[in-house]
């Protein structure tokens, strides 16, 4: 029996997986997109446009299906898949890079001195126990409370003063100390930006400064109010309640009312009552 | 006298729908006259144009009360209703209860309604609902909130409550004084 002649005919159904283009397309298969540089055939394009990118797109499509074939193929429970290589296209980040934070007094100050600063690991060995340590934090080498059970006296100190409540202090101090510094770093770089931006830090601080008098005025019993007035000290103005005219524009505020009429009838939804509805439906 | 903030009307009309849902489109947009919803002294007055620009010329100080009193702000910015809107609420009202002529008298004195005293209600009316108190004659005697749905009414004992008074007629005698 000859089957060639029904092979062919079966074969002639279908178009054949090999496209040819003149130019080889570029692939990224991490995103299953293959980019076409080749040029459209303007003139079938503009007679036959719907058949025109019909074929056009079966090919694009038949190029990438091929392409995903090539690729390491494995079967299991879920079937037959292709693994996908790492993507090649870059997309841009959707928000622009973040601005450099402004340097802390430190940092000036090191840049000005050439001091680098050099990475240290955050572990330490210490000798006397044979363990890694963190240098500092929770049981840290620098943690000097937990460590010394006897501290000598210093030379021409006071031989009754409590060594170890000293040395808690001092750590408080250096704390406290610490975040006034970070508080004022924080000013500083709020004061760079308003000032890139043309508000006077003056203006600013004097703005903050009345308002915060405008606050500790009412801080007394009777609210501030029999308190004598500084010299030269600013009116304070509160917020001065508006209302509509009573006679005004009729429309808007029919349709005002209308409006706010709609948002509450609105969200209850009871255009239809459903149990009427399905008890009329059923007679 | 003045035209009610967004705020208040928000309020006024959430508690207003309760009753006649959406039926308060007929208060605001009239095809007779334009009538307007105004604020003095804490309370919400109805009024048509011409009875309002009447009254715009009498002092805050002078002015006691026009038009129909829908009820009051209270200081918490609640807003309650009062017997003097019935009128409005009976016209438009979603939810009936009519009782019987022996229940008249105790709601009228500010008690609540039994089930015993039930007449009449309306189908399908849910629980805790705002509806309007009819006598059998269909006479208009107050408001109140349903106590239990429709359907569950039907269980109850007949000394059960089945709406909770908020406001009946009697008061325009019991308090006079604060009422409009």
């Amino acid at each position: 029996m000859d089957v060639s002649e029904q092979l062919e005919t079966q074969k002639s159904k279908y178009k054949s997986i090999a496209v040819e283009k003149p130019i080889p397309l570029q692939y990224d298969l991490a995103l299953l997109a293959g980019f076409d540089t080749n040029a459209l055939d303007e003139s079938r394009l503009k007679n036959d446009t719907d058949n025109y990118l019909k074929e056009y797109t079966r090919d694009g499509t038949q190029l990438i299906i091929n392409q995903i074939f090539k690729l390491p193929i494995t079967s299991s429970d879920l079937g037959i898949m292709a693994e996908l290589p790492e993507q090649t296209t870059v997309i841009p980040r959707e928000k622009p890079l973040p601005k450099p934070k402004p340097p802390t007094r430190w940092e000036r100050f090191a840049k000005a001195k050439g001091i680098q600063h050099r990475k240290k690991s955050k572990m330490t060995f210490d000798e006397a126990t044979g363990e890694w340590v963190p240098r500092w934090g929770y049981k840290g080498t620098n943690d000097d409370s937990t460590n010394d059970w006897l501290i000598p006296v210093p030379q021409n100190d006071d031989p009754f003063e409590d060594q170890f409540s000293k040395r808690h202090e001092a750590k408080k101090e250096r704390i406290v100390k610490n975040e006034a510094r970070h508080r004022r770093n924080i000013e500083d770089a709020e004061a760079e930006l308003n000032q890139s931006k043309g508000i006077d830090a003056r203006s600013l601080r004097k703005a903050e400064l009345q308002r915060q008098i405008a606050m500790s005025k009412t801080a007394t019993a009777s609210i501030g109010k029999f308190d004598k007035p500084l010299e030269g000290e600013p009116k304070l103005k509160g917020v001065k309640r508006k209302f509509e005219p009573s006679i005004g524009d009729v429309k808007k505020e029919k349709e005002l009312s209308l409006n706010i009429l709609k948002k509450i009838v609105g969200k209850k939804g009871d255009i239809v009552n459903v149990r009427k509805a399905i008890a009329k439906r059923d007679q | 006298m003045r035209p009610l903030t967004e705020d208040e009307t928000k309020v006024f009309f959430e508690k207003l729908s309760k009753y006649i849902g959406r039926n308060i489109v007929h208060l605001i947009d009239r095809s007779d006259e334009t009538y307007y919803f105004r604020l003095h002294h804490d309370k919400v007055y109805y009024m048509s144009e011409a009875l309002m620009r009447q009254a715009i010329s009498i002092g805050r100080d002078q002015l006691v009360s026009l038009g129909v009193c829908f009820g009051k702000f209270t200081k918490s910015k609640k807003f309650k209703l009062h017997i003097t809107a019935l009128d409005y609420l009976a016209q438009y009202a979603k939810y009936k209860i009519w009782i019987k002529p022996n229940g008249e008298n105790t709601f009228l004195y500010g008690n609540h309604i039994l089930k015993a005293h039930l007449g009449r209600i309306t189908d399908d009316t849910p629980e805790h609902q705002g509806v309007v108190i009819y006598s059998m004659s269909d006479i208009p005697l107050g408001f109140g909130v349903t106590a239990r749905s429709t359907v569950e009414t039907r269980k109850l004992q007949p000394t059960d409550i089945v709406a909770f008074h908020q406001a009946d007629i009697g008061e325009y005698l019991r308090e006079q004084d604060t009422l409009f």
